[in-house]
């Protein structure tokens, strides 16, 4: 079976300086790393390959040096990878982005399952998953936090939702985006790491995908930032204290009109 | 105004040392005001016990080791601090310099109470000078900062203790802090080329200065590193720079058993020809432990011990090369497996095993020794091995890890979670002294970078020959004769 993992190269996370004037992150100097959860599908994919056989492919749209990326997930175990740039791509916002991993998995073909990361630690947004499902007219899991199973024709996966776990069961090919839970990431070794070294990484740029160049890019981007602001911390803090054995029953007492008041018990 | 009532002649210090007969004296109001003269009234920390709290321990977790100052003074200059030694002096009042309090020896504890002179206020980097790779700091200058301060002109600090985020530069030059990179970059005092200093009388001595090489004259400068706030107080420290390695790995090597891993540490450098930035060893116990604690997912289970190398040089290919060099040699010598790190995230991952040892045994007991031994590198095999038979004999954990690629291995002795208190305390003692005994005996000696302080002075004629001892009493008797700066420290006059 053939797994495919769009990785995103991002800013280390811990090393970030904001800029004050403009909202924006300082991205000179600062070491670019794997989105750390997307380390979570580049492991799950690894496994799953492990357990049925075929292939982990690694993809990665990016500058040319998110080949980086793909040889340090490469050194993970991923057996191939494929870097995605262009200048026709620089400013995408996260629907074109989609639009061009799609267009490179259509290329790549016969996709058994695809696994992305939850979302991105810069952007935060988590739709890119999703999107490459919608672009390929594939079914999608989302929050996966097992795969409990996988063949040739169903998928069956539990999911992280707010009150539990869901268990789904798709058709396949399908694409799933994981979380934490799904499998803690091995660490790169020297024999991976040489391995990585050696392999070829193509880069397709816009020309080698079948892609509508209105679509690609900032000019591809409906997404327009219009202000960049800090969020207002609404939630209040209310403290009752107890400070010895004769302050414990008021103390009680006043926490549990509180929460009557509010209808919560 | 109450001061701690003072001891009567021939009181015993903490530590069970006898102060010397009316050695010194009460600290008056007076003295106090004049201190407060000098200084400034808020600067002067002085009858509240609250807030004196904190500067009567570093960082050694017993409470046997403190003792309460008297008071705490925050000079910002080199003149104030020469006018609190000359005050001291007249008034036979100890003073006991103190940084950030990070240290692991009891070297900033006020052990015969008086005044602990704080050095947080002289905090100022006073020049970079890229022309000649120098910065010249103020004691109480946190390390890392110096590192944030000279990167711009592609240079680093290559002086590495592991508290690089709290201590201060003035704790490290007194007490010749090693830490993780001395394999490579040497320790502390390999960097200081000048000093400025307060001694114990109050006079002001420059020594050294921009200089890599200067034989004019006895080399003071290296007396004072590592005296443990003995001989005198820095004021202003010159510290030589290195160029800034633009790329660094890290490799965590697995091993089959604790021979094996030892055992390659001196072939990394001998065989493999690299000299590692850093080469950490943990041992079985450690590593589960730590591992355990960080629901680490590597497969620990089957290590008997583990290696972390780290390398550094001036591009990725250079070090590349090395590391690959490290990797191999070890595979070859039947590693299970090395894992490599060019990351933050997988660096981190590597180093937090190793940083997390102390604190996964602190949970096991909070009641162990912590010790600082240093061996000859080749010896470590056999320090190992006393070690295990230390252990079995006795019924005691004895982790062990530490910086192998310099001999220096951090020791703990766990007290078993299921012995009453007494029982540990009747054992450790005897333990120690055959931990001791062996390190003497393999030519190593009773600390590599924490420093002797009050906690490893009764040890120390141990490992130095009455000579050697003598003539160390002999130089702290000719810088101060009073015997007021740090007194208790490292030996008894």
């Amino acid at each position: 079976m053939r797994f495919i993992v769009p990785i995103k190269q991002v800013p280390e996370t811990n090393a970030v300086r904001m800029d004050e004037e403009t909202g924006t992150m300082v991205r000179e100097g600062v070491e670019s790393i794997i989105n750390p959860l997307d380390l979570y599908a580049i492991e799950i994919a690894i496994r799953l390959r492990e357990q049925h056989g075929g292939e982990v492919i690694s993809i990665s749209m990016g500058p040319a040096n998110a080949e980086k990326a793909i040889r340090e997930a490469i050194a993970m175990g991923c057996d191939s990878g494929v870097l995605i740039t262009d200048k026709a791509f620089a400013g995408s916002d996260t629907w074109a982005t989609s639009y061009v991993l799609a267009a490179a998995i259509r290329r790549i073909g016969d996709p058994g399952l695809i696994i992305c990361g939850e979302r991105a630690t810069d952007g935060d947004t988590g739709q890119v998953g999703p999107g490459i499902a919608s672009f390929l007219d594939l079914p999608l899991a989302t929050y996966v936090g097992k795969v409990e199973h996988v063949d040739n024709d169903v998928c069956r996966v539990r999911r992280l939702i707010e009150s539990g776990y869901e268990v789904l069961e798709t058709d396949m090919p399908a694409v799933l985006t994981v979380v934490k839970e799904v499998a803690d990431p091995r660490l790169p070794t020297l024999r991976g790491k040489q391995k990585a070294r050696k392999v070829e990484v193509p880069a397709w740029g816009a020309d080698d995908l079948d892609t509508d160049p209105n679509r690609l890019g900032l000019k591809g981007s409906p997404t327009r930032v219009v202000k960049i602001f800090r969020p207002q911390v609404t939630r209040q803090c209310r403290k009752v204290t107890a400070v010895d054995e004769e302050s414990i029953g008021p103390a009680v007492d006043e926490l549990v009109e509180f929460l009557r008041q509010r209808e919560l018990i | 105004m109450s001061t701690t009532p003072r001891e009567q002649p021939g009181r015993r210090a903490k530590d069970g040392s006898a102060a010397p007969a009316g050695q010194y004296n009460a600290l008056t109001p007076d003295i106090v005001r004049q201190l407060q003269e000098i200084v400034g009234q808020r600067y002067v920390i002085h009858g509240d016990a609250e807030k004196l709290q904190p500067y009567s321990h570093d960082e050694v977790p017993d409470p046997e080791y403190a003792h309460m100052p008297d008071c705490v003074v925050r000079p910002e200059s080199t003149e104030q601090i020469a006018a609190i030694m000359a005050l001291a002096t007249r008034h036979r009042i100890p003073v006991t310099p103190r940084g950030a309090g990070s240290g692991l020896s009891g070297g900033a504890v006020p052990i015969y109470g008086g005044i602990v002179l704080l050095c947080d206020r002289m905090n100022r980097i006073i020049e970079v000078d890229p022309q000649n790779m120098v910065v010249v700091a103020q004691p109480g200058v946190v390390t890392n900062e110096i590192n944030d301060a000279v990167r711009e002109h592609g240079l680093f600090y290559a002086g590495y203790p592991m508290s690089v985020e709290t201590c201060y530069v003035g704790g490290n030059v007194a007490e010749n802090a090693g830490g993780g990179k001395a394999v490579k970059y040497g320790v502390t005092g390999r960097y200081v080329l000048g000093l400025e200093l307060v001694t114990p009388k109050g006079e002001i001595v420059r020594l050294g200065g921009k200089l890599v090489k200067n034989v004019t004259g006895y080399d003071l400068i290296q007396l004072m590193v590592g005296s443990e706030g003995t001989l005198g107080v820095f004021t202003e420290i010159t510290l030589k720079l290195m160029p800034l390695p633009k790329a660094s790995v890290d490799l965590l090597v697995l091993f089959g058993t604790a021979e094996e891993a030892i055992e390659s540490v001196p072939a990394i450098m001998t065989t493999a020809g690299v000299i590692p930035t850093s080469l950490e060893f943990m041992d079985r116990t450690s590593v589960q432990a730590a591992c355990e604690y960080l629901n680490e997912s590597i497969p620990y289970q089957q290590a008997g011990a583990m290696l972390i190398a780290s390398v550094d040089g001036p591009d990725e290919e250079h070090v590349r090369q090395d590391y690959e060099a490290i990797g191999e040699l070890c595979l070859q010598r039947g590693a299970m497996e090395v894992y490599v790190a060019d990351n933050f995230t997988t660096s981190e991952r590597i180093w937090s095993v190793r940083r997390n040892i102390p604190e996964a045994f602190a949970i096991v007991s909070p009641h162990q020794a912590n010790e600082d031994l240093v061996v000859p590198t080749a010896a470590i095999p056999k320090l190992l091995e006393a070690m295990l038979k230390l252990s079995e004999k006795y019924g005691v954990t004895i982790p062990s890890y530490g910086h192998a690629g310099d001999g220096n291995l951090h020791t703990r002795i766990i007290k078993n979670p299921d012995w009453p208190l007494d029982k540990w305390r009747k054992t450790l003692p005897l333990v120690l002294e055959e931990l001791y005994h062996a390190t003497a005996e393999l030519g190593g000696r009773i600390s590599g970078e924490h420093g002797v302080g009050h906690k490893r002075k009764p040890y120390l004629s141990m490992f130095l020959s009455k000579q050697a001892l003598e003539m160390m009493r002999a130089i702290k008797r000719a810088i101060d004769p009073q015997n007021i700066l740090n007194p208790g420290k490292i030996l008894d006059s």
